[in-house]
This record gives C-alpha cells, structure tokens and sequence, in this order.
C-alpha cells in the first residue's frame, strides 16, 4: 500500500512538472488518478489559472499600432498574448467582439468621488460597488489619481485595487504668494546638499570608519524624494511667470516637475520642453490675458500642441474632477475623451491625443509598467467600444479590469437605453433568457459548429449595414482621419 | 401522531394537585412556527408555560376552557434589536464589557405599549458605533429588572463601516486574542515542566482553544473533566478579552451591523481567517446595494456570500429600490432565496413602528415574501439571534406561554389583534371566558 502511494505520488510530481513547461498549450498527457480531471493544465498545487480572450476587435494598442481584428489573451489578470491566431486556452472566456475596437483603459490622473466616499486609505475604504464607479467605467476609465494615490476602478472587490500609494508630492510654486517659492528653493537647495554629503560620506567612510553621517534634521522629505527621483514633484500653477520660475527650478536641481493647469504654458514651451516637464491640461480652459503683461498670454485651445511639439509629455483632464450629473452636462470627469478631443481640435496628433488620458498620466503616477497600453505581461484593463474613442458619440460597450469584465453597457443602468447592440438582442431566441447568454459565448473559438458560424456571419453583415445606416456621413470621415493619422 | 398526543395529554392532567394555574386554550387554528400549523388546535397553559399543543384534544373536566374557534393564535412577536427604553449614548471604541442590563429601567411606559402589538420578548442592545457591548433579553413586563431579564449577557453588537478604524478594531481584538493564546500555551508549557516530564504531553490540549467558556460557566462536560485532571487552569482574560474569547468558541455571538455591500467584504477582509460566530444586522436603505454580496456566484466575488454563508440577518420590513431607479426590490426575500435567514425588526423603534410592525411585514409578503417565512423572521428566528430561542419564538411544549391571538391570518391587512398572552397571562384584549 505504502509503495503504491509513494508510485502514484511520483506520477503526480512529474505531471505538474510538465505541465509547468508546456502552459499555455495543454499537456498532451491525461492526468494520473487522483489529480483534478477536468483539465490537465492546471497544477495540482497552484490556483487554476484564468484565462480571458478579447477575439476580433480592431486593437489599438495605445503606443501607435493597430491590429485589425486581432486576439488579446489574458491570463489571471495580466496581458498574456495579443496577435493573431493564438492558442486560446479552452477554458477561456471568450468575448467575441468582431466590428468594435480594443483600447487601453483610461487613466485619469485626478477624480473625486468614483471610488465611494473613500479620500484616503483605499485598501480600507473603497466601495467596489458604487454607482459611481459604473459611471468612471462606462465613462472608459480605469484607473484613477485620487489623494495623491493611483487607484484601479476595481468592482466586486476590495483586494489589491492600489497600484500606487504615493504617486506624487504637491508643492507650492505661486507669484501670488512670492515666498512660497524662496522657501521652496531653499528646501531645494538643503536637500541637495544633503545628497552630496551623503555621497561624499559613502565614499569616503569606506576608508574612515568613523566618519560621522551627515544630518538629515531640516531636510523636507518630500523635497529629499523627488531628488530621489523616488517620488514626483506636483505643482499647481498656470501664469507665465510662475510656469518659468518652475521650469528653471527643474533644470537646476535635475527633476522633471508634473504641472497642473498650465494655462499659458503654450507661450513658455520651449523653457518648458527644456526642463522635461510633464503638464496635465484642461484644452478648452478659457482664460483672457493679463493686459499689463507686454508678452503673449491668455490660453489657447493650441495649448496642448504646442506643448507637444516642444517635447512635453501631455495629459488632459476635463474642467471638473468629480462625477456632475446635474448642472452643465460635458464638463465632469467623465469627458476624459471629449477633453482629448478639444486638444485634438487643437493640432494634438490623434496618437497623443490617446496617450494623453492613458499612458501619459500612467508615467506621471509612475504606473505606466502595469497600465496605459495594451502590451504583454501589463495588467488587462481593456475597453471594447463601437467607434473611434475620442468620438464624441462612441460608447464604450465592455470594459475590464484585471482580466475581468467590470462594465456591459446593456447591463448597467445608465446607457443601455442608447443605441442597444443588435448582437445581443439577435442571440436571444424565445425561451432563452439573458443569463444563458455568457455561457454561450464562453464557447472555446475552435470548437463552433458550422451552423453556428454561419449564423455569426449573418449576424456581422447585419451589423454593418445597420452601421452603414446609421454612421453616413460622419462614420465615413472619421474612418478617413484615422487612415490619415496611421499613415 | 394525535393519538399519541392525547396519551400524553391525559397522562400530564392526570397528575394530581396542579400547581399553579391552568388554562385550555382552543382556537381555529395554530402557526407554532417549530412544528408547522395546527387546524382545532388545543394549548395546554400551565404555571405560564405551554404545556401541550396538539389537534382537537380532550380537555379534562374541570380545566377552565377558553373556546375561540375564529382565531388564529401565532408565537409572541420577539423585537431582537431595540434600545427601547435606554436612553444612553455610546461611542465608538472596542467595549464589548457594557452591558445593556446597565441601563434597563423597568418603569418605562414604552414597555406596556409594545405588549399590545403582540411584542412579548425584546432584546435591548448598548449604544454605540464601534463594539458597544452585550445585549440583554427581557420580558417587557415586571416592576423589577430581575422580573423582567429572560438572558443577560447576549449577543455582542460590533458595527462595521468601509473604513480603517473599524477594520482596525476587528484585527486589533484578533490579535489580542492570539497574545492571549501565546500567554495561555507559555503557562501550558510552564505547567507540564512543573508537573515534572513524567505526564505525557497533552497534544489535545494544545490544540484546543485556549478558552474553554463551558468551564467558566460550570456546565459538566467531557473537556471540563479531562481539564480538572490535568489541574491546570489558564490565566484569566481580562473583561475586553473574554467576549471575543466566547465568540471565537461559539459561546457568544456577534451582532455585526452593515450598510451596504462593501462593508461585507471589507468585513471580511479584516476578519481574514479568524472565526468568530456572527449574525448580521444589515440596514436597508432605500437605496441599498447590498443585494451584490447576497451570494457569491451571480457577481464573482472573492469571498462567500452572506447567503452562501447561510447567515441570520436582522432587516427592518422595507422595500427598497435598485439604486438610481425606482425599480423595488424586495431585498428581505432576495436574501431568503439565496440561503440567508431572515429576521425582521420593526422599521423603527418607535412605539408607532412595533404597531405597524406586522402590517409591514405583510407588504412585504404580498410582494412575494413567503408567509411562513416572515412569520418566523418575527418569532423563532428573532429569538435565535436574542439568544432566547429554548424559552420563546415557537408554540413548543416547555416553552413561555406567550401567544398572540389574531382575528385571520397573520399577514391579512383585515386581520387585527384580539388578544396578547405573556408568560400564560393575559395581558392585551377582552378575554370573557
């Protein structure tokens, strides 16, 4: 009896073994008794891995490519493959999404309000089912800058939805109150020279045991760690002095400062270029000039253009940071798009127009290795939409979230009422209801019936005549300005 | 089963020299909640106790014979989550020591009041927004708090908020119960090293939870035996301690009060893997969410469901709305399909909330709520969570004699109150016998 378990257990050592070198393609093997038998990939020690796949979407990779009607894998939450014709696991969830596009979720770098009343110390207070989250979601937003931390719009849970706790430091920087900016040099200048003291002590007491270590009394630590470069410097700032002044701050002391509002930006963007200054914008912000000042001044809806062009890294963000469902409609935080697209009208390329709600503010909460793009190995936070994202009149119609869908526009409140995807209501037969919908399309790619398949085609040809219909004129230009923009 | 009944029956009065007095109660019909519904059914009150339920039984010459074929009797309404009469102020530290007992004041009016609207037991709860204490189960008649105490010292009320400092709460009390048991294993250790090598090493009791609530209370039991050999005693927790001490063994329950959906996860993610016996006080808003943690599956979650879990929650009797519309929601009958137990309070605690207490409950009914369901949420379950449920809830032989006799069925909005018994008197109604 003994023998024959330590035989079996043998068996099993070597089945997980290989199984572990031949993932994602399945072990040829069967399992031995006593391991799971449902499926010989998985290990026996392990969770099941979970797999997702986003099938036949036009994937706009969000770092300048587009791979028309392309498979994005995922596995348990992180990008796994994109491409075409991959090995899609069996167990996979699939979506087919033939016709729409695959975008990056968006980043918002500042909101309020989309994660709950949480203000601070998320991993404790974030409501994973607010309604205001299905708002951020359905509005393409992903991943968000809250109190100084980036947080994910993760819903049904409340497990690992920070990905960066202090993304940044806000300092003080205003000609309004002039000695902001003498303290700050100062603190600036301390820290510096702690730094160098620091070095010269590590070189040195290699040979002088007993050399003391230079005090770290009087040194602003936020200032210590944006030198560091272990956290970002934030200021507020939107006169052409003041944008100046931080600029030259910069170049001194070798850090590249985010600027929020940056309003007259455009007539000091070479300094700014030069200094690598990284600015979040708001595009129709609409101010007159200082008529006392002789330069050019005021803002420009060229504001993010030009900022581009001289080398700044650009994020936009709509007039207000909360979710205003009252009031005037267009200005609230779920406009990340329609702001994007004011830059656009603006001469912002299409491309960094994009980058500029996604993996620019990623860099600038120091999150751009986990999200703002769709590349392998970064978390999958995808949205699935029916038209070019920065339409005004696209909607997003899935979006995920590590892996897992977090938003169906036909299943939440507030826009299934809007233009219902014909797909949906044409799976439903009489009888069917809308929970054996899922289990329908988690069918594994290669193993659909004839029958079936033609019934999708019939299904996709049906689509496009209704888009045909219902774009005119306006579908047709937009599909021309992107051709432009590839090419 | 009616034969066997009536022996029994005939056998209990065929005992001489009834102490006490003795009552035959014969109605149309009885909802005993514990033993289904009884057609004819025949109570036998004695010294404020049932003694006997049963169909059409055989009353002996003799024993006074209240005949009301048009009624309908149900189990006295058991309010488990009341402050009536209290009128102190909590705050919001760990202090699961408080008792409610404290602030007991028999002379409160409210307490006659509530009788007549079938409320026979009530269980009062220390205010507060953090673990506030010990709830207490009284009687809501008597001139005295000793009359008026069915149970001291029940469940302890914790309310949990998606925030830090009550996640905190809950982990700071676990890991003082894990010091705790460090204390108890080290004076384990010293204790067998005293009793010199020559015992052999109790494994079992180390793997036993250090606190043995039985042993406190005196209850004789296999562990209590095998401990009092051993002669060892652990050293004494102190007062904060000692309740979550009894609610990791099962010896106290916990009342954990929720507001919404998150809270349940963010419950959980602070309890981790310590257990604790719990019920649930979930406050339904108009607008609640918490229908998302309800079962596991329809949303994916990571952790089990309040219904996967199998939990009593305590809800007040309101239809709510899917947030953002005015789609209704019938929440209290979501939570029984999906395995949770129900148990319903009065909306408020007001003395006008407990008379429209049962019509409440009733809309909830006629939006689809089974009615055995609902009448159980306001007996035999609600006594479950007060801790009371071997003395009251249920028409069960041993069980206090407390009955409310209604006019039909117990949801009907036509039906009314005819009379209240508590303890085997009557105390609401025009009884002529």
């Amino acid at each position: 009896m003994k023998y024959f378990l330590r035989a079996s257990a043998l068996l099993l050592v070597a089945a997980s073994t290989h199984v572990a070198t031949s993932a994602p393609a399945r072990a040829q093997d069967p399992a031995p008794a006593g391991a799971k038998k449902e499926d010989g990939k998985k290990d026996d020690a392990k969770v099941e891995d979970k797999w997702v796949a986003v099938v036949g979407g036009d994937i706009h990779t969000g770092t300048g490519e587009v791979l028309k009607g392309a498979t994005i894998l995922g596995k348990n939450g992180r990008i796994h493959a994109i491409g075409y014709d991959l090995d899609v696991p069996k167990d996979a969830k699939v979506h087919d999404v033939a016709g729409m596009r695959v975008y990056p979720g968006l980043v918002a770098i500042s909101s309020q309000g989309l994660l709950g009343n949480a203000m601070a110390e998320f991993d404790d207070t974030i409501d994973p089912f607010s309604s205001r989250m299905v708002l951020g979601l359905a509005a393409g937003i992903t991943t968000t800058g809250v109190g100084g931390s980036a947080v994910k719009l993760k819903r049904f849970s409340v497990d690992g939805a920070v990905v960066n706790e202090r993304a940044y430091t806000v300092m003080s920087w205003s000609g309004r109150n002039p000695r902001t900016k003498s303290e700050l040099r100062e603190k600036f200048v301390e820290a510096a020279r702690y730094i160098r003291e620091q070095r010269e002590w590590e070189r040195k007491s290699k040979e002088q045991k007993d050399l003391p270590e230079p005090k770290k009394t009087g040194i602003d630590g936020g200032v210590l760690s944006v030198l560091r470069g272990e956290t970002q410097a934030k200021f507020n700032a939107s006169d052409r002095d003041d944008l100046l002044g931080i600029a030259r701050l910069a170049q001194e002391f070798g850090f590249r400062p985010i600027i929020d509002g940056c309003q007259e930006g455009w007539t000091v963007a070479d300094e700014l270029g030069r200094a690598g200054a990284r600015v979040v914008l708001t595009a129709r912000d609409r101010r007159s000039k200082d008529e006392q000042q002789s330069a050019s001044g005021g803002t420009s809806i060229e504001n993010a253009a030009i900022l581009h062009r001289s080398g700044c890294m650009v994020a936009v963000t709509p007039p207000t940071e909360g979710i205003d469902l009252g009031g005037l409609e267009g200005r609230d935080i779920r406009m990340l798009t329609i702001e994007a697209g004011f830059a656009v009208r603006g001469g912002l390329p299409e491309k960094a127009a994009l980058e500029s709600i996604t993996i620019v503010p990623a860099r600038m909460m120091g999150i751009s290795h986990r999200v703002g793009s769709l590349e392998v190995g970064k978390d999958f936070d995808l949205l699935v939409t029916d038209g070019d994202l920065l339409h005004y009149s696209t909607y997003v119609q899935w979006a995920f979230v590590d892996g897992r869908m977090v938003y169906d526009k036909e299943k939440e409140l507030y826009y299934a009422h809007i233009r219902p995807r014909p797909a949906a209501e044409k799976k439903l037969d009489a009888g069917e209801t809308a929970e054996s919908k899922p289990a329908d399309e988690s069918k594994p790619q290669g193993e659909e019936k004839d029958g079936e398949k033609k019934d999708d085609d019939a299904k996709k040809e049906g689509d496009e005549k209704k888009e045909g219909e219902k774009g005119g004129d306006g579908e047709k230009k937009e599909e021309k300005k992107d051709g432009e923009q590839q090419g | 089963m009616k034969t066997c009944t009536t022996i029994a029956l005939a056998a209990a009065l065929a005992a001489p020299a009834l102490a006490g007095e003795t009552l035959a109660i014969r109605v149309g019909r009885a909802q005993t909640v514990s033993h289904g519904v009884v057609e004819h059914a025949v109570i036998l009150v004695e010294d404020g106790r049932i003694a006997i339920v049963g169909e059409d039984l055989p009353v002996e010459r003799g024993i006074p014979v209240l005949d009301r074929p048009e009624w309908t009797v149900v189990p006295g309404f058991v309010n488990c989550y009341s402050r009536l009469g209290c009128d102190s102020e909590g705050g919001d530290d760990n202090s699961p020591d408080v008792k409610a007992i404290d602030e007991l004041w028999p002379k409160s009016p409210a307490y006659k009041e509530v009788v007549k609207h079938g409320v026979t037991t009530l269980a009062l709860y220390p205010a507060g927004n953090g673990v506030s204490g010990q709830s207490v189960a009284i009687r809501p008649l008597g001139g005295t708090v000793e009359e008026m105490v069915l149970k001291d010292g029940q469940y302890v009320k914790i309310v949990v908020r998606s925030d830090s400092p009550s996640k905190r709460r809950i982990a700071d009390a676990f890991k003082k119960v894990e010091e705790y048991d460090d204390k108890v294993a080290k004076a384990r250790e010293k204790f067998d090293k005293d009793k010199k090598g020559g015992s052999k090493k109790d494994e079992k009791a180390d793997e036993k939870k250090s606190f043995d609530p039985a042993a406190q209370e005196g209850k004789s039991d296999d562990k209590k035996d095998e401990k009092k050999d051993d002669g060892f005693v652990p050293p004494q927790p102190d007062e904060k301690l000692r309740p979550w001490l009894e609610m990791r063994v099962g010896a106290k329950r916990g009342l954990v009060a929720l507001s919404q959906a998150s809270d349940w996860l963010h419950f959980q993610d602070a309890l981790g893997k310590n257990e604790m016996a719990y019920d649930l006080r979930l406050v339904l808003q108009r607008e609640s969410d918490l229908y998302y943690v309800f079962d596991k599956k329809t949303h994916e979650l990571d952790v089990d469901g309040i219904g996967d879990k199998q939990l009593r929650c305590v809800v007040e009797p309101v239809l709510t709305v899917t947030a953002g519309t005015l789609r209704t929601r019938n929440l209290p009958h979501e939570l029984h399909r999906s395995g949770g137990k129900v148990v319903f309070i009065p909306r408020n605690d007001s003395l006008g909330d407990h008379q429209a207490w049962r019509s409440n409950v009733g809309e909830l009914v006629a939006a689809g709520m089974p009615a055995d369901v609902a009448l159980r949420a306001m007996t035999l379950e609600a006594a479950e969570v007060a801790g009371v449920a071997d003395l009251v809830g249920s028409i069960e032989k041993g069980k206090h004699a407390n009955l409310v006799f209604l006019t039909g069925a117990p949801f009907e909005a036509s039906t009314k109150i005819a009379a209240v018994m508590l303890d085997g008197e009557f105390v609401h109604g025009e009884v002529n016998q």
